[in-house]
């Protein structure tokens, strides 16, 4: 009986945790949500449960919103917006506008330019910027660099530091430990997050593959916070084939494991599709999933594709639920998906307020 | 400089510097000016020479396309230029009659 009524005590306990936990899909309580942007300047939270709109605030000021990035605690999304011009922050749950950096100042004119990230503690954002001098008669294309701002900087944040980078870094994102921050470009440059320092570069314009031309990488989805590995899909032509050789070009992904640098790059198939995005399974490490206008699934094990199907649009962002089970796609028009991941079958949609196009805006998930 | 008539942009800043003794900081422009010198083809064909791979329909790339200034030859330069070109027409499936033809200004 002692037996039984602990096993009771046991099982009620259980019930009750399970019940606690209803509509939470992890331990700590927190729910899944979506977080994505749409023209003219809105910004939206997609509740993963009940598979609707929670939450839709208007971000002052011009659009197009591009890439977003939210705090560790999902209380804030911080959005590059007014023509590239301005980096907001908005409270998720007030929609109250709780950060704004400008890049242009004086006769400076400066763009944050894609690539942007809050820092793992949340106390910083890095935001690669492309500054000109706009003089009377000349442009004066001035190097590029990576600013940081304080999170809690206010409404006319300043870099606290600027430090120099390398052109064409389209995605920024931190190692797990926050030491470094990584900028995916021509090379995968590790920046000391402190002095910004390159103290690791992995070539990839120049990785002198044998018989492999220049790789082309279309990276501007940071799409790295489920499972801790930034992916992207590059196109590569083979140059021991003939041009009209079904495997003349070949279509790979490159990996970033932001817990310990490791970089790797792997072919999967001849180029047969566009791919625009792509992003890892958190629960089989051998399993990727790109998506344009077609879904594909991509066994990374033995380097080829094990599903595709067609959507019925191109869709530019992919993104993973925690547990692995669902693929949410965005970007382009104004609704947002999700399918199964083991079968690639739709799950559910949700269309976008005011029916704005997401374009090139992130779409991230986040726990809160 | 009071015979000579400024009969262009180029020309009126010249002459503006001038007045303000800022001479020194006008060049000749060498370079494709505006908000990228990236010109991509775009939707007329995809990388394998054919259509298929262009996004679909061709209204979803549109702004994706347009707002980071991808293809500033074939749509308006809306990060600098023509910053208002997509106002009142978020849609480019739904609003994009209301997309205008631009001209320089002068």
């Amino acid at each position: 009986m002692r037996a039984y009524g602990k096993f009771t005590a046991m099982a009620a306990v259980a019930v009750i945790a399970s019940v606690s936990l209803l509509g939470c899909d992890n331990e700590l309580g927190k729910k899944e949500y979506l977080v994505t942007a749409n023209k003219p300047n809105n910004l939206h939270l997609i509740d993963t449960e009940t598979h609707e709109v929670a939450k839709t605030f208007l971000i002052p000021g011009d659009g197009a919103p591009g890439t977003v990035s939210v705090s560790p605690d999902g209380q804030v999304a911080y959005v590059i917006t007014n023509h590239m011009e301005s980096l907001v922050g908005i409270n998720l749950d007030s929609g109250e506008e709780v950060f704004r950096a400008d890049a242009s100042y004086d006769n400076i004119r400066s763009k944050h330019m894609f690539a942007m990230t809050v820092s793992r503690d949340g106390k910083e954002i890095y935001s690669f910027q492309t500054p000109v001098r706009i003089l009377p008669g000349e442009y004066q294309v001035l190097d590029t660099q990576i600013a940081v701002y304080k999170t809690d900087a206010g409404l006319d944040a300043k870099p606290v530091r600027v430090f120099p980078a390398p052109r064409q870094i389209s995605v920024l994102a931190p190692s797990v430990d926050g030491k470094t921050i990584y900028g995916l470009g021509p090379s995968i440059f590790g920046f000391n997050a402190k002095t910004g320092e390159i103290e690791s570069s992995h070539p990839l314009r120049e990785w002198g593959r044998p018989d492999y031309g220049v790789p082309d990488i279309l990276a501007a989805w940071p799409t790295f916070e489920v499972s801790n590995i930034l992916t992207a899909p590059y196109f590569v032509p083979r140059t021991d084939k003939a041009p009209d050789a079904p495997d003349a070009m070949k279509t790979g992904l490159v990996s970033l494991n932001l817990k310990t640098g490791e970089v790797t790059t792997e072919d999967f198939e001849n180029t047969s599709v566009l791919i625009f995005s792509t992003v890892q399974s958190p629960i089989n490490p051998n399993e990727a999933y790109g998506v344009y206008t077609q879904l594909t699934k991509i066994d990374q094990k033995a380097h080829v594709v094990s599903n595709r199907i067609d959507m019925d649009h191109t869709f530019y962002a992919i993104n993973v639920s925690h547990d692995g089970k669902t693929l949410y796609m965005g970007g382009t028009m104004d609704d947002v998906v999700a399918y199964d991941a083991a079968t690639l079958e739709p799950k559910w949609a949700v269309k976008l307020p005011g029916g704005g196009d997401q374009g090139l805006a992130s779409l991230r998930v986040v726990r809160r | 400089m009071k015979h000579l008539k400024p009969l262009n942009n180029k020309a009126e800043l010249l002459e503006k510097a001038v007045k303000e003794g800022k001479t020194e900081e006008v060049f000749q422009m060498t370079i494709v000016a505006g908000c990228t010198a990236t010109l991509d083809p775009g939707w007329e064909v995809d990388v394998f020479g054919g259509v298929a791979a262009l996004c679909q329909p061709m209204e979803a790339d549109l702004y994706g396309c347009t707002d980071p200034c991808w293809w500033p030859a074939q749509t308006a330069d809306t990060i600098n230029t023509n910053p208002d070109w997509t106002d009142g027409a978020p849609s480019a499936q739904r609003d994009w009659r209301a997309l205008q033809t631009i001209y320089p200004k002068r």
